[in-house]
């Protein structure tokens, strides 16, 4: 069974993770989905990838049911692990690469209730910075904000880098969206609490800021609503839910298109449904892809079947 | 951890009843056993060895086994049976070797039956005949299994495995006459117990350790084995030669498995070390476990399902000194954690999803689903073949493309590609991003940019341009013909836009004021607008939307149209004065020739000649300063830019934001010109659309963005006299304490240009070195080198 589907960067390949314990690399140019690495290391069932910015090099994380998250990187058309990082007590759920401005920080959220940031500090060498019980129960989904710099640009001396506010949102067991802000002495903090999901969290996407003014999350959850939450002030503090769509089964995934504009959901009831925000505000579906068409049959022969 | 969920269940004549519990032991456990009565269970250890019952709430100790005054090696349990047919009798394992028997039918304190001490070192399993009363069955360290009866002294058989050490034993629950012994090299054997030279026959089984098996309950054929390679494996002993069913993967090596009652796929396994957690597994899901129970804080030992008609009760012990009743209701089910689907919106709007195959292969028939009218986004659905799962819990990958003119990110691509941002009039630039837009089929955006042309740009050329069509009446009227046909095009983008329209309109009113007010020649289009007299009626009415439309497409219509059309030479220069005049006064110059040029920029063709706009500045100032003032339009196109930006379209924003440059730019705050800009920047390079981008980061004029070219370029200097690096301070290298840069005739500092031969790497001002070399080859530092100039 696969669990995720990450297209790169460039949109040429995409690496799929699945039970069987493998990560795969697909090449989906001109139409094609040539395999192109099947690669294994993981004990347990893969459950996300994530690719990082090229400007780092073909790199990707993977985190398992095993435990464990494993960075891989291709270096002379070979993929190879990179870096595995076991610090954590239970399955890993969810990884996310940050915005490449701020270098090579991978979050990882686990069932263990922790989030740990891995950070990139050059020569093989990873930093770990953990999080404990962010969510009880388990983090199912990490997601990092866009990078926005405060204040503006033009007063930071050309050549300085500049000086970041890190945020990322995960999304937990325990109902709740919680947002991360790394303080100036490099630890993180709870800045915000999002609550509105009746059950478990399953995805939170923040929203790739593309000429917009706004920050926007959409999160999914079991309960099978989907809300987009809004943050219009400056500060960051007050964020309002606007529900998307509530569905008959669990939301599995939100995903945002690249501009920022269209909203793809992937639910339970196996059907993938496209979003739009109309002039008015108001988010409408703009089309559908049914997947569970015949699904009654299909659900009595599964069981008789058997896997490979 | 407590969970009070209650499970009763009747089975036969007995009633089981319990609640998922724990109680603590003095010492680690080793192995457990239930007794058949599935009332009581025994727990062994090193240094335990007792009896407890099974109450509804909690565990009660009903007996200690471990008597005697000074404890025996004897007692150090290595593993524990309990008789399945009677309910006095116990078998022991110890690590010393010996194998004793039990007899809590023994009135005495001390229950110990028999001891048979054949075994040279530690016996690791013991097991009964499932039906023969008297059979007992060990296997050892040493690598022996030995048969007893326990009616006789010492044992019936003797069973070498021709191998280092036996890890367990099962006598087959259907073959009277068979058992399994699993082996540390990795082999499992099969015996017959009336053969003792040979076994029936060997496979290898797992790579490392075999550590556990057992028999399936029900299907005769069936064996579970578990090793240290993390795996555990179902295998089909009744073909002629083992055949792998299934293969688990667990994520530690495996000590124990158990086939759970009354589910013929399921089995319950510990590990060795590492992983505390107990799992029971469906063997057609070998990655995911159906269920997992955490209560263990250290390495689980013993495992066993209370009864053998009981799915829902399971029993363990483990080395944390803990006995444990699960409930099966109330384990954690990893399976219904995992993710069954995997979506991800690609960069160019396709979008790749997975799910259960089951369900998506029933409609692989179906075709592509069409969207709702408005909003065209057709999806084209690709089965992987690479994906070789089946059945249960396998998944289908699909990435759905979306078709040209759909969610598809193509247009952006090209639209990248094409736009001119710079190097030409700001008119021909507005033209010709209106139409590359309206070729990719952006009616919308080719809108703007008309618009934008119209209202910046000087409309003096534009009736030059129309001359040529007036001239000849078939031009006219197959540009008549154009519009309406572009009108019908452009209705379902005009729709979505109405503060764009409002805007539009309004700019247009004044046009159309004009036009009204110079009627010189009568034009079909021109129709309605003469209908009113009355100005006010086109400043605040809403009836403008089509009319406008008709004016605005003209513009840049004739001029794709005709390219051979000559525009007069004059206009260039012209123009280019404009493109650097701030934004006020170039609009009243656009109002200030449309009086003259018989207030046509749109389609009206003109007969009077195009005048140079200057002269006319000082009256349209008077005529119009009132009506319009000069930011009039700013605001406006502040907003369209705004709007476009929260359309996820910065493009269109950056696009504009360059063209017309210091026109707008003032309007925009810099914070969000710059995250247009960056916005922009990593949109085309994800796009890899590296020179447009680079493009655009040198036409900006936000100093964060431009600077970007620079990152990473490095300048190196070095001194010229000591020829080692020069620090950054400047003028004079720190190593030499010398100026750098001298010049070789006149020996003062260089600053600015300094020109050096590149063979002695003396130089100066480019003034004194030219005149240097005019009058001699040598080089003017006196260094002898023949230096040239070119």
């Amino acid at each position: 069974m696969i669990h995720d589907a990450q297209m790169d960067y460039y949109g040429t390949r995409l690496a799929t993770c699945s039970s069987d314990r493998s990560v795969k690399i697909f090449d989906v140019r001109n139409g094609g989905q040539i395999l192109i690495a099947d690669l294994r290391g993981h004990e347990g069932p893969v459950w996300q990838v994530a690719w990082a910015h090229p400007m780092y090099g073909n790199i990707l994380a993977s985190c398992s049911y095993d435990r464990k998250v494993i960075i891989w990187r291709e270096e002379n058309g070979t993929w190879e692990k990179s870096h595995e990082h076991a610090g954590h007590d239970s399955s890993v759920n969810s990884v996310c690469w940050a915005p490449h401005d701020y270098g090579l920080i991978l979050a990882c959220g686990s069932s263990d209730g922790a989030i740990s940031l891995l950070t990139y500090t050059g020569e093989g060498q990873w930093e770990v910075k953990k999080i404990n019980n962010a969510h009880t129960i388990g983090c199912n989904a990490v997601s990092w904000a866009p990078a926005v710099i405060p204040g503006s640009l033009i007063d930071q001396p050309s050549g300085q880098k500049p000086n970041y506010i890190k945020k990322f949102a995960s999304g937990g067991c325990d109902n709740l969206i919680k947002l991360w802000k790394e303080e100036e002495d490099g630890q993180w903090k709870e800045e915000q609490k999002l609550e509105a999901h009746s059950d478990w969290v399953r995805d939170v996407a923040w929203a790739p800021s593309i000429g917009l003014p706004t920050s926007t999350i959409a999160s999914c959850s079991q309960d099978g609503r989907v809300f987009i939450w809004t943050c219009d002030d400056a500060s960051g503090n007050t964020w309002s839910p606007k529900l998307l769509h509530k569905f008959n089964d669990v939301v599995w995934h939100v995903s945002w298109s690249i501009t920022a504009n269209i909203l793809a959901v992937s639910g339970g009831d196996n059907k993938v449904t496209l979003w739009k925000e109309s002039v008015d505000g108001q988010w409408v579906c703009i089309s559908d892809v049914n997947k569970g068409q015949g699904s009654v049959s299909a659900s009595v022969t599964e069981g008789q079947q058997n896997e490979q | 951890m407590e969970k009070m969920s209650r499970v009763t269940t009747a089975l036969g004549g007995s009633v089981l009843t319990g609640r998922t519990m724990h109680c603590h032991l003095d010492a680690p456990a080793n192995a457990i056993s239930v007794c058949r009565d599935a009332a009581q269970v025994v727990v062994a250890g090193r240094s335990i060895f007792k009896i407890y019952a099974i109450e509804e709430e909690q565990f009660v100790e009903k007996l200690n086994l471990r008597v005697g005054r000074k404890p025996s090696l004897n007692l150090s349990c290595a593993d524990v049976v309990w008789h399945q047919m009677d309910e006095n009798l116990l078998a022991t394992a110890a690590t010393n070797g010996v194998v004793v028997t039990w007899n809590l039918g023994r009135p005495s304190r001390n229950k110990q039956d028999q001891l048979f001490t054949e075994h040279k070192r530690t016996v690791n399993k013991v097991c009964f005949h499932p039906t023969e009363a008297h059979v007992l069955l060990s296997g050892s360290q040493d690598g022996f299994m030995k048969c007893f009866d326990l009616r006789r002294k010492d044992s019936v058989s003797t069973f070498s495995g021709q191998s280092e050490s036996v890890r367990d034993v099962q006598f087959s629950i259907r073959d009277y006459f068979t058992f399994a012994s699993t082996f540390e090299n990795g082999n499992v054997q099969l015996w017959d117990i009336r053969r003792p030279d040979r076994c029936e026959r060997m496979f290898t089984a797992h790579n490392g350790p075999v550590f556990c098996c057992d028999w399936h309950p029900e299907d005769r054929g069936w064996l579970a084995t578990g090793g240290r390679d993390k795996m555990v494996k179902v295998w089909d002993m009744t073909t002629h030669r083992a055949k792998e069913m299934h293969c688990v993967q667990t994520i530690a090596s495996v000590a124990r498995v158990k086939w759970r009652p009354e589910c013929r796929h399921h089995l319950a396994t510990c590990s060795m070390m590492v992983d505390h957690n107990i799992y029971v597994w469906d063997v057609r899901r070998p990655f995911v476990p159906a269920a997992m129970f955490e209560e263990h804080r250290d390495v689980t030992t013993g495992i066993a399902w209370r009864h053998p008609h009981d799915p829902s009760f399971l029993l363990s012990g483990s080395k944390d000194s803990s006995l444990c009743q699960h409930l099966f209701r109330d384990a954690s089910q990893p399976v219904e954690r995992a993710n069954p689907e995997g979506l991800c919106y690609g960069l160019f709007g396709d979008l790749a999803f997975a799910a259960k195959e089951s369900l998506v292969a029933a409609e692989s028939g179906r075709k592509p689903y069409t969207g709702d009218r408005r909003h065209p986004i057709f999806f084209k659905r690709k089965l992987d073949p690479a994906e070789p799962f089946a059945g249960l819990a396998s998944s289908a990958l699909s990435v759905f493309e979306t078709e040209p003119g759909g969610g598809a990110m193509r247009w952006f691509v090209d639209t990248a590609e094409r736009y001119a941002l710079a190097g030409r009039p700001l008119a021909e630039l507005c033209d010709h991003n209106a139409k590359v837009a309206r070729e990719l089929g952006r009616n919308q955006v080719a809108q703007t940019w008309t618009m934008l042309r119209t209202i910046y740009c000087s409309p003096g050329l534009l009736p030059t341009a129309n001359l040529s069509h007036s001239v000849g009446k078939g031009g006219s009227c197959g540009l008549q013909l154009m519009n309406s046909f572009n009108l019908k095009d452009m209705a379902p983008g005009l729709g979505s836009e109405t503060r764009l329209d409002r805007s539009k309109g309004d700019a247009r009113s004044d046009t159309v004021l004009l036009d009204s007010s110079a009627t010189l020649i009568t034009n079909e289009d021109n129709e309605e607008t003469e209908g009113s007299d009355v100005p006010a009626d086109y400043l605040l009415g809403d009836v403008e939307g089509e009319d406008d439309e008709l004016y605005l497409l003209d513009p840049e219509h004739t001029h794709p149209e005709e390219p051979e059309c000559v525009l007069p030479q004059e206009a260039f220069p012209l123009r280019h004065e404009i493109v650097d005049t701030p934004p006020g006064p170039e609009h009243l110059q656009d109002k200030a020739d449309s009086p003259h040029v018989s207030g046509s920029e749109a389609d009206v063709a003109s007969l009077a000649p195009v005048d140079s706009s200057f002269s006319l500045l000082s009256v349209s100032h008077a005529l119009y300063d009132s009506r319009l003032p000069p930011d009039f339009f700013s605001v406006l196109v502040r907003d369209m830019l705004h709007f476009y930006a929260e359309q996820g379209d910065v493009q269109m924003a950056v696009s504009v934001l360059i063209v017309l440059g210091e026109r707008v730019r003032k309007d925009i705050d810099e914070q969000t010109q710059e995250h247009w800009y960056t916005s922009y920047i990593d949109l085309l390079q994800r796009f890899r659309l590296w020179n447009v981008s680079n493009e655009v980061v040198k036409l900006s004029t936000s100093r964060a963005v431009s600077c970007l070219n620079q990152a990473s370029t490095t300048l190196h200097v070095n001194c010229s006299h000591c020829k080692r690096p020069m620090s950054s301070r400047g003028w004079v290298c720190d190593r030499c304490h010398r100026c750098a840069s001298m010049c070789a005739v006149c020996h003062h500092v260089v600053k600015g240009l300094f020109v050096w031969c590149q063979g002695c790497s003396h130089g100066g001002h480019l003034q004194h070195i030219m005149k240097w070399l005019e009058g001699s080859s040598h080089c003017p530092a006196g260094c002898g080198h023949l230096c040239e100039y070119s």
